[in-house]
Parts: structure tokens; sequence; C-alpha cells
């Protein structure tokens, strides 16, 4: 170690880039890289929805002929990926930090939890009841209904306003989605709700860089 | 001009607070990680780190998780009132202008 280390920076230029280099240092390695967030998930919804418009058009035949179980396994699948990207990624990042942000982040995630297994437990009840194109319909507008609502909350926490704005868009394409119909939905999710969420994600990165600048 | 703070205005312990401030207000960092960000020794984190407690800038708490135990790190109220102040005697010895601003 630097035996001078307990001597004083050189002069008030100095201090300042200690500070500032110190700081922007700190705010990098303890920020998730944005796009590790957002992306997983874009990539999920732009992939699953657009298969399942593909096999599951409006109308009775599918665009592309692909097995009937595909696209949700697909689906399934890419978003248990991005979650556990999403986990991975925040861990190695916050994991040795307590206090309030922990608070938050574990309160915004017993939030989800809770809420998607009330939300789905009444779908289930219901669902089975309906004709097949009504009940996709049911299922994946109510599951983005309830992403667009916890993302603007999450955005609300956090005063985060790529998040935020990322709720309300979503929220707004859903409620297109809905209005125009089983079949559609799948495709306004896919392109629309994927394709906004690779956008945020790439503005939330822009606006980290700017930030971690020395 | 206001004198800069001795606690503060040593380059270990500058580092050590700076990157402090860069916590959440409210929030504190496990020793090790510190240490890791820090790039410097256990020793000489913990000779700095007790230094800045004894001038009430750092708060410092032993807790468990699980078995093992962990040291956690946060700047206290007046550590970050005290780092601002630092920051801005020295802004102010670089642009002595006088302005509200910082």
């Amino acid at each position: 170690m630097d035996p001078d280390d307990d001597s004083p920076p050189t002069d008030a230029a100095a201090a300042l880039r200690l500070i500032q280099d110190q700081r922007s240092a700190t705010a990098r390695r303890l920020d998730p890289d944005a796009r590790l967030v957002y992306w997983p998930w874009g990539v999920a919804w732009l992939v699953g929805f657009g298969l399942f418009f593909l096999r599951f058009p409006p109308g009775d035949r599918a665009l592309v002929h692909l097995p009937s179980w595909l696209p949700l396994t697909v689906l399934f699948v890419l978003l248990a990926a991005a979650g556990a990207t999403q986990a991975v990624v925040s861990t190695r990042a916050y994991g040795q930090v307590t206090g309030d942000s922990a608070r938050r982040g574990q309160w915004y995630g017993y939030a989800w939890a809770l809420g998607s297994v009330s939300v789905y437990a009444g779908l289930g009840r219901i669902s089975e009841h309906l004709p097949h194109d009504l009940a996709a319909l049911l299922w994946s507008a109510t599951a983005v209904g309830l992403t667009g609502a916890l993302h603007m909350a999450g955005g609300a926490v956090w005063l985060d306003r790529d998040l935020f704005r990322l709720g309300v868009w979503v929220s707004v394409i859903n409620l297109i989605g809905a209005i125009a119909g089983p079949g559609w939905h799948a495709l306004v999710v896919a392109v629309a709700g994927g394709g906004g969420i690779l956008v945020v994600g790439m503005l939330a990165r822009r606006r980290q860089r700017q930030r971690q600048q020395p | 001009m206001t004198e800069l703070d001795p606690v503060i205005h040593a380059q270990a312990r500058l580092r050590v607070i700076a990157s402090l401030s860069a916590l959440n207000v409210g929030d504190k960092i496990a020793f090790p990680r510190l240490q890791e960000l820090l790039a410097m020794t256990a020793g000489n984190l913990s000779v700095h780190l007790r230094k800045l407690e004894d001038a009430g800038y750092v708060e410092i708490s032993k807790t468990h998780r699980g078995r093992t135990p962990a040291t956690l790190v946060g700047l206290s109220r007046r550590g970050r009132l005290a780092f601002e102040e630092y920051t801005e005697a020295i802004r102010a010895l670089l642009d002595p202008t006088p302005s509200k601003e910082q």
C-alpha cells in the first residue's frame, strides 16, 4: 500500500479529481448495466409473443406451422432466462449493499410475486370456461397489464424516469392490443412491447453512462 | 476561506468517504466489498475507517448473515454533510468567484 496515503492530495484540483473518479468508479460497480437488466425481457417478449402471433393469429389459420405447444414454451423459457439474468446481475451489483435500497428491492419483489399469484389464481378459474383465443387474450392482457402497473410503481419507488415511462407505454399498448382483440394483442405486445423494452434499455444505458462519467 | 477538514483531507480517507457517498442515503456496504472497490488492504482500510468513525463520519455495524459475521459500513448524516462541505470548499478554491450554486 501507498505509505503516503495519509498525506493530503497535492492540490485542490487533485482532490476534486480524486472525488469524482472514486464516486464514478463506485457508481459504475454498484449500478448493473441497464442493457443486461432490460434487454433479456425485450427479447423474451419479442420472440415469445411473436411466435404466439405467428401460430395463433386472428382467424383460424396459422401463419407459420409450428407445434401448438412451442410459442408458450419459448415464451416461458425466455422469461425465466430474463429473470435469472436480472437476479445474477443485480446480486453481483447490490449483493453486498444493505439498507433502505435493499428493502425497497425486496418489497418490490414481493409485490411482483404475490401480485402475480393472486391475479393468476383467479384467471385460472375463469379461463378454463373460455374458448382458446379469448383465454389467451385474458391471460396475456392481464399479465402485460400487471407488468405495466408494476413498472410504473417501480418508477415511483426509485424515481426512475425510464422505468416509469416504460410502465406507461406497456399499459397503453396493452389497452390498444386488448381492444384490437385476440391474435392482434400478441402482435402489438411483441413488436411495440418487446421493442419498447429494448429502446428503454438503450436509453437507460445512455443515462447511466452520463451519470458515471467522472 | 474555511479550513479544510483534516479528517477528510487525506488521500486514503477521501477515497473512502467519496466511495461511501456514492451509496444511497440509508445504505451500508459490506466491508469486503468496500475493500474491493477501493483496492486497499483490510488493515489499512480498518485504520482509516476507525479515524472516520471517531470523527462521527462513518457508522460501522456488526451483524450476522446466517452464521457468518458481517461488518457493514455507511456514511453518517454528519459524514455526508462534512463531505459535502469539503467538496464545496475544494470547488471554491478552484473557482473563487462567489456563486450560490455549487
